[in-house]
């Protein structure tokens, strides 16, 4: 029984991986790959198995042309207005910060859990975890982003409603103090959404550094800079 | 001997990519344009595997490198190369345009279908074992479940586009190719 049961789960993260799937099951894969690490791991892991495939596609030249194209899309990235846009909704959002408190002792979320300390005698001092209270304009979504910078965890929880239009994405960028938003990814639907940093992000997350969540479309910004309207904004403290 | 020098100088290479995609995370453009240089060909010959239009295979092009552009920093390189991770994301993209363009004036519901963008979809682990092994794992299939799993990898064919192309019933496929991938698993897990 648990074995089918094991065998059922594989054989859907490698069908998942390889694209098989439509309809309900692929809804279904894809909201599993967001809720469940492990799963999303077994997903993981057959791209990696399946790789060695792309060996045997030949390689063809493209037009000259697409470099033009691709500089054009992605050379307006990071200085448009919406950085302008973003900071101003920082500044908003600072005073709100305080009243967010409470809802992030609400969540519990405020400490991670720690990984197991290690009986390592050589150690760099612990980075803090972080807290940032997000709020929407009209106050009917707050997210609590928690980072742990220890174990490079993410964890944002979401109180209120967050708009759940199927033509766009909630994209979350991170804006190191002075520099421009990067993305952290889109947003799945639910009220908790948990992440592992690559270190080239995790670097970004300091204290003072802005998280915002923007609308853009579906899979997110074309142009690695936001392009929609900023829905909600905080930045990051020591909890 | 031979083949070790030829390892090393594609683990090199590899390093560099993950260099570039590191830079790419922090924004700088110069990088990017030297990561389209060494990989844009084999990226785009992986569009035009699935999609066989080159107009549209290079506007998936544009596509993979805006979303590299956007989400570099998602790369782990202790997980899979920079190439591996980027011929996923080719492969995905192109996929993604190839369900778009197969239900035309689709409704919403089908619309709904692509992935939503959840992050999980750009992770990929891989393993330096894992080339080697899989020619041998292929192999020990049978035929079909080799032809198929193939097709699905190569042409971005889904269950229902695979069972109407053999004539056979939905189930039956799904059978066959899900037997396929756990004997596969099984090989490859050996």
């Amino acid at each position: 029984m648990t074995d089918e049961f094991e065998n059922d789960r594989e054989a859907l993260a490698a069908e998942h991986a390889l694209q098989l799937l439509r309809g309900d099951e692929l809804r279904q894969a894809s909201a599993l790959a967001g809720s469940d690490p492990g799963f999303a791991r077994e997903v993981a892991r057959w791209r990696g198995r399946l790789a060695p495939l792309f060996g045997e596609v030949e390689a063809v030249d493209p037009p000259d042309a697409m470099w033009t194209r691709i500089e054009q899309a992605t050379a307006s990235a990071g200085n448009s207005s919406n950085v302008v846009m973003l900071r101003r909704s920082r500044a908003r959002w600072r005073g709100f910060a305080a009243g967010m408190t409470a809802l992030a002792a609400a969540f519990g979320l405020i400490l991670l859990e720690r990984p197991p300390q290690q009986p390592v005698a050589v150690q760099r001092p612990a980075a803090p975890p972080l807290v940032a209270m997000l709020g929407d304009t009209d106050k009917n979504m707050k997210v609590v982003a928690s980072w742990d910078p220890a174990s490079r965890r993410l964890v944002l929880a979401v109180a209120g409603d967050m708009p759940a239009d199927p033509s766009h994405a909630h994209e979350l960028w991170v804006i190191p103090e002075g520099g421009k938003p990067r993305s952290l990814g889109t947003m799945a639907a639910g009220k908790q959404m948990h992440m592992r940093l690559a270190d080239a992000l995790a670097q970004l997350l300091q204290q003072g550094a802005t998280i915002a969540i923007s609308v853009e479309p579906p899979g997110g910004s074309p142009t690695g800079a936001p392009t929609g309207p900023v829905v909600a904004s905080g930045s990051l403290d020591k909890a | 001997m031979e083949r070790q020098v030829q390892l090393r100088v594609e683990a090199r290479g590899n390093d560099e990519l993950g260099r570039l995609l590191a830079a790419v995370a922090r924004g700088e453009q110069g990088a990017l344009r030297d990561l389209y240089r060494r990989t844009s060909a084999k990226l785009y010959g992986i569009c035009l595997r699935v999609l066989a239009d080159e107009g549209e295979a290079q506007d998936v092009l544009q596509e993979i490198f805006t979303t590299a552009w956007a989400k570099a920093g998602l790369f782990d390189p202790a997980k899979a190369s920079a190439m591996t991770w980027l011929s996923v994301l080719a492969r995905n993209k192109a996929i993604d345009r190839l369900r778009v363009r197969r239900t035309p004036g689709a409704p919403l519901d089908e619309a709904n279908e692509l992935p939503s963008g959840d992050l999980s979809q750009f992770e990929v682990l891989e393993q330096a074992e894992d080339a080697r092994r899989l020619r041998d794992c292929l192999d020990q299939l049978d035929e079909r479940a080799r032809a198929m799993i193939r097709s699905a990898f190569f042409d971005g064919a889904s269950y229902p586009e695979l069972a109407s192309r053999e004539k056979v019933p939905l189930p039956t496929m799904k059978s066959w190719i899900r037997r396929g991938l756990l004997r596969l698993r099984g090989c490859l897990e050996r």
